[in-house]
């Protein structure tokens, strides 16, 4: 067995060194509850091990001029208890409370999350509706992408390996009069996801909806925004009738990505069902 | 008996609560060996195979290895199984399943067993394998064991059911599935041992049955009895899965061999591979009832997947035909049932042998009955419910202790609040709710065979008290509660009763901790222990204090003629007295549950000597757009007889409906792909219903202070009680389990449920 090296940074920096110099060997643990399984599976054989825990520019959740920042080491909990979450990304927050079990909340954090790649990964869907941007930093500089883009497929990281995410950038829910996560398991806790999915929306007081974002989760390779859904609802006002329509298009949109396979029998009703589920409470008579 | 126990029926702290709670508490791993080897087995990794050779040269080669075992390693005889004796610890001939054994490793470390099992090479021809029940008992099919695959079968004949068919109004036919369940003790399998300074091999276990473990593994080694010590260390569950030779039989090897301390741990995916699992049922059950609801007759083929081998599956096999009425008299009966060997990884004992599998049939078509006949399924039970004075399928007639009317009384209010209020008012949106109703009867103790219990307990010469008993604690109470029962025999706190359990050196048989059976049978026997030592001590106190007998009693490690405290004279002296005249101070006690063996042909006898009951009563929320089910309220009444310790039994309860709910919703073990607990789900907190546990007690006579059992019945109502809930829910019923998120919501889109709402 060969050794691997632990390594936790005070600095920004000397992480930055380390992933320009040993990035393809390493592994970065941002909480690792992902990590330590791999490790022990063996699906993860790293040199190194890059202890984030300790950089202060991971941290933390605030409002600035370009959005609703989170730090990439913020952990389920600190979002959990986040007000400044519950009034500029509902979503986000609401999906951090059937994230696994409060242990594994205590330690795993939303870039760890987001980095892992999983098609089930809890916190996707809700920063996708919110556009979010991830701020990489390398040796190289600092740039951004698209939350939306950094899985190139289910466990795949579009990211090069000498980069680390700082934080995320939210468009916030400006006005939003609606926003939600939901997630279908085998059981409430511990638990991943079979279904998740979040949305958003602005409905006007004549009932029309004024804006409209919905992303769907573990059902596709990557998460994604759903165009044609989002499309079918933005503007209009939701009748029962139309909202199931916008599920069935959501199961076919879905299935369309995906082919038919065994699992489809039960997720074609169920995406569609999830869909006319959460956005009962918008539906206008 | 007078209602006042000063122990009996106290929740006093619980023996060994507090080393568990501050982490003292040994286990097996934690027992300290001084640099072990480490063991680890080769499994097969193939379902049907023979073995042409092993060679484990390059295996020996690495650094670090100690010993690499085969089965021509096995001094004894390499043949294990509480009932039938049908499984090797490794395997010489031929693999039969992809758990089987061939190879044990010893090696310094974890590192080196594991590259040391990857270097064994096995030659194998695969045989073709069989994994269905129904085609293995085909005459044509694939043999797992020479003798044939059909292990065992059991028939129930009684009355005329052709003729009682013809007389009913509601006749119900239909055919139920379970499938492969794993225990998930919390504590994995393991072992430890080392070899005394006489030469006695000393086994530490996490286990069901340390007498057992003796004796297979010195059959195993071919050693006298003295030369094997099996020490039962603190056990973190078993729910069955270790009433089996799980790690022992290895441990065992590896000291004979090699005479060092040696441990063996599972991992958790060792646990799921190499252990037991639940029997999965095909159960195909007609029943018929008359107009008024009364059931008439029972037609029934059930069909147990033992898989590979038997384990306690021929215990499966007979209790699950002589429990498929359910808690209700039908006169016409005949059931067959047939235990079947096939390639799947070996099914055993687990919480109810057969029972709650057998539970999910019968309280369906009860219920299916109640709606055909348009009849309430809870007065539909209790018409039918057993009494004292009514006769079993197997022709036992109650004489006393019979609580199903009790516990179904006992549901009533909380039933009816239910149909009124809970499911009459308006569910939110895209859910429905249902309640329904689950009862079960469960045997205590074997079916129709021996299964004694042993216990002693001695005084020393400064009066203080020792109960040595071979039953095993793990962890649903029962060294506390053996504890209560001699304490109120001796008039003695139960904490000052010291305890010596489990251990092969020390006591003696106690059977295993199975079948619900530790408080009724040795807790008789440990009465009848205790009332032995009374005795003489009443006898001796009479001499001294000149008083009648039956004028004294105990309190506080003294014998005292009543109503005279100052009259008194101290176990202490007792004991100096008794022991100068040469009497013993040391009595054993034993006690066999009186029973007939079923015939053969008939399945006519007295399997069980007494019953426990329980009925309960589940509230459902079902979301018929994606299926999830949401458990709100389960009331569980349970007739125990009495409750030695109430705050174990409302344990036991909430545990079982736990585990119960687990098994009715999302359990499945698929062989060869459920590989940990990523891949299975059992209930988390947040999944937990209210439970509200009721305790009934029906006094059993013959137990002691009227106590039964309660272990294996807090499970079984649980998933029938869900499932009926589901129906009366959806209007359309599941007939196999567990109701999974694809089967309830297939069910919802049958029910014409998954549409807009109005």
């Amino acid at each position: 067995m060969s050794r691997l090296h632990y390594i936790r940074p005070e600095t920004l920096a000397e992480a930055l060194d380390h992933l320009d110099r040993h990035g393809s060997r390493n592994r970065i643990l941002a909480g690792g509850t992902d990590l330590v399984v791999d490790l022990r599976n063996g699906d993860a054989r790293p040199e190194f091990i890059l202890d984030v825990s300790r950089l202060h520019e991971l941290k933390g959740i605030d409002v600035t001029p370009e959005g609703v920042s989170v730090g990439a080491g913020v952990t389920l909990s600190e979002i959990q208890s986040s007000d400044v979450l519950e009034r500029h990304a509902p979503a986000l927050r609401k999906c951090s409370f059937t994230f696994a079990s409060r242990q594994v909340r205590n330690v795993a954090t939303i870039g760890g999350n987001v980095a892992h790649c999983s098609p089930c990964g809890d916190t996707v869907p809700p920063l996708v509706i919110h556009e979010a941007r991830a701020v990489l930093a390398s040796r190289r500089g600092l740039r951004e992408v698209l939350v939306e883009d950094i899985a190139s497929g289910p466990y795949a990281c579009s990211l090069p390996p000498d980069e680390l995410i700082l934080r995320f950038i939210l468009k916030p829910a400006a006005d939003v009069t609606f926003a939600d996560f939901q997630k279908i398991g085998r059981r409430r806790e511990l638990v991943i996801a079979r279904i998740n999915a979040a949305a958003m929306a602005r409905q006007e007081p004549d009932g029309r909806l004024s804006f409209f974002r919905f992303s769907l989760g573990s059902c596709t390779p990557t998460p994604h925004r759903m165009p044609e859904v989002e499309s079918c609802l933005d503007g209009r006002v939701p009748t029962a009738e139309l909202v199931w329509e916008a599920g069935r298009l959501l199961a076919e949109r879905t299935i369309a990505i995906t082919g038919r396979r065994p699992s489809t029998i039960y997720k074609e009703a169920a995406i569609h069902g999830l869909l006319v589920r959460m956005l009962h409470p918008l539906v206008t008579s | 008996m007078t209602g006042a126990h000063q122990a009996i029926g106290k929740s006093i702290e619980r023996v060994g609560a507090r080393e568990k709670v501050t982490g003292r508490a040994r286990y097996s791993a934690d027992i300290e060996l001084g640099a072990p080897l480490v063991l680890k087995a080769l499994r097969s990794g193939r379902p049907h195979a023979e073995i042409l050779a092993i060679n484990t040269e390059k295996a020996l080669r690495i650094k670090g290895v100690a010993a690499v075992f085969t089965a021509m390693d096995i001094p004894g005889k390499n043949l294990t199984g509480i009932i039938l004796k049908d499984q090797p610890i490794l395997m010489g001939d031929k693999v039969r399943s992809i758990a089987d054994p061939v190879a044990l490793v010893a090696a310094e470390t974890e590192t080196t067993a594991e590259q040391a099992l990857k270097a064994i090479e096995v030659d194998y021809r695969d045989l073709p394998p069989v994994f269905d029940p129904e085609k293995a008992m085909a005459e044509d099919a694939p043999k797992v064991h020479a003798k044939g695959n059909v292990m065992v079968s059991r028939t129930i004949r009684r009355g005329d059911v052709g003729s009682a068919f013809t007389r009913c109004k509601s006749i119900i036919e239909k055919t139920y599935r379970t499938t492969f369940i794993e225990h998930n003790t919390i504590e994995p399998d393991a072992g430890a041992g080392f070899v005394d300074s006489d030469g006695t091999l000393v086994i530490y276990a996490s286990t069901q049955n340390p007498h057992y473990d003796h004796k297979d593994v010195v059959t195993l080694l071919g050693l006298a009895d003295e030369k094997v010590r099996i020490i039962q260390a603190a056990t973190g569950g078993g729910f069955g899965s270790k009433l089996d030779l799980n790690v022992q039989g290895f441990i065992g090897l590896a000291l004979y061999h090699l005479r060092r301390p040696v441990r063996y741990v599972y991992t958790r995916e060792e646990a799921y591979l190499g252990t037991a699992k639940r029997h999965p049922l095909s159960m195909r059950m007609k029943t018929g009832a008359d107009e008024n609801g009364r059931l008439l007759a029972m037609q029934a083929t059930i069909i147990c997947d033992t898989g590979a081998y038997a384990s306690y599956g021929p215990a499966v096999a007979n209790r699950a035909p002589v429990h498929a009425t359910g808690p209700y008299a039908i006169e016409n009966v005949d059931i067959r049932s047939y235990g079947v060997y096939t390639n799947n990884p070996f099914c055993g004992a687990m919480r109810g042998f057969g029972t709650p599998q057998i539970a999910f049939a019968h309280e369906s078509q009860i219920d299916l009955h109640a709606l055909d006949l348009g009849l309430d399924p809870l007065a539909m039970r209790m018409l039918n419910a057993h009494r004292v004075g009514s006769t079993t399928a197997t022709g036992q007639v109650f004489s006393a202790s019979v609580g199903i009317g009790d516990c179904l009384r006992a549901i009533q209010p909380h039933y009816d609040e239910a149909r009124k209020g809970w499911t009459a008012a308006p569910a939110a949106p895209y859910k429905k709710r249902g309640v329904g109703i689950g009862a079960m009867w469960y045997g205590i103790g074997n079916t129709g065979v021996q299964n004694p219990s042993t216990a002693r307990v001695e005084m020393d010469r400064d009066g203080s008290v020792t109960l040595f008993t071979g039953c095993a604690d793990i962890g649903q109470g029962s060294s506390t509660v053996l504890s209560q029962i001699a304490a109120e025999i001796l008039g003695l706190a139960p904490q000052a009763v010291r305890l010596v359990t489990a251990d092969t050196k020390f006591t003696t048989n106690a059977g295993a901790t199975s079948a619900s059976r530790q408080t009724y049978i040795s807790g008789n026997a440990v009465k009848q222990a205790a009332e032995q030592l009374a005795d003489v001590l009443k006898t001796e106190a009479m001499n001294k204090l000149r008083v009648a007998k039956s004028a004294l009693m105990f309190d506080g490690g003294c014998a005292l003629v009543i109503g005279q405290p100052d009259q008194c004279v101290s176990f202490a002296e007792l004991a100096k007295r008794i022991k100068s005249k040469g009497a013993s101070l040391s009595w054993q006690g034993y006690f066999d549950p009186e029973t007939v063996p079923l015939d053969p042909q008939t399945g006519q006898g007295v399997p069980y000597a007494t019953y426990a009951f329980a009925a309960q009563l589940a509230l459902v929320t079902v979301d018929v757009l994606t299926g999830e089910v949401a458990v709100e309220r389960v009331v569980a009444a349970h007739d125990v007889g009495k409750a030695i310790h109430p705050e174990s039994v409302i344990g036991q309860i909430c545990g079982g409906v736990a585990m119960g709910l687990g098994f009715a919703l999302m359990e499945e073990f698929e062989p060869g792909k459920t590989l940990s607990m990523k891949d299975y789900h059992i209930p988390t907190c947040a999944d937990m219903p209210e439970v509200v546990p009721i305790i009934v007690e029906s006094p059993e006579p013959s137990g002691p202070f009227g106590a039964k059992g309660v272990g294996e019945p807090a499970l079984i109502p649980t998933a029938p009680a869900i499932l009926n809930a589901i129906a009366d829910a959806l209007g359309v019923r599941l007939y196999a389990l567990p109701a999974n998120l694809e089967r309830v919501l297939a069910a919802s889109i049958a029910a014409g449920h998954f549409k807009p709402a109005p």
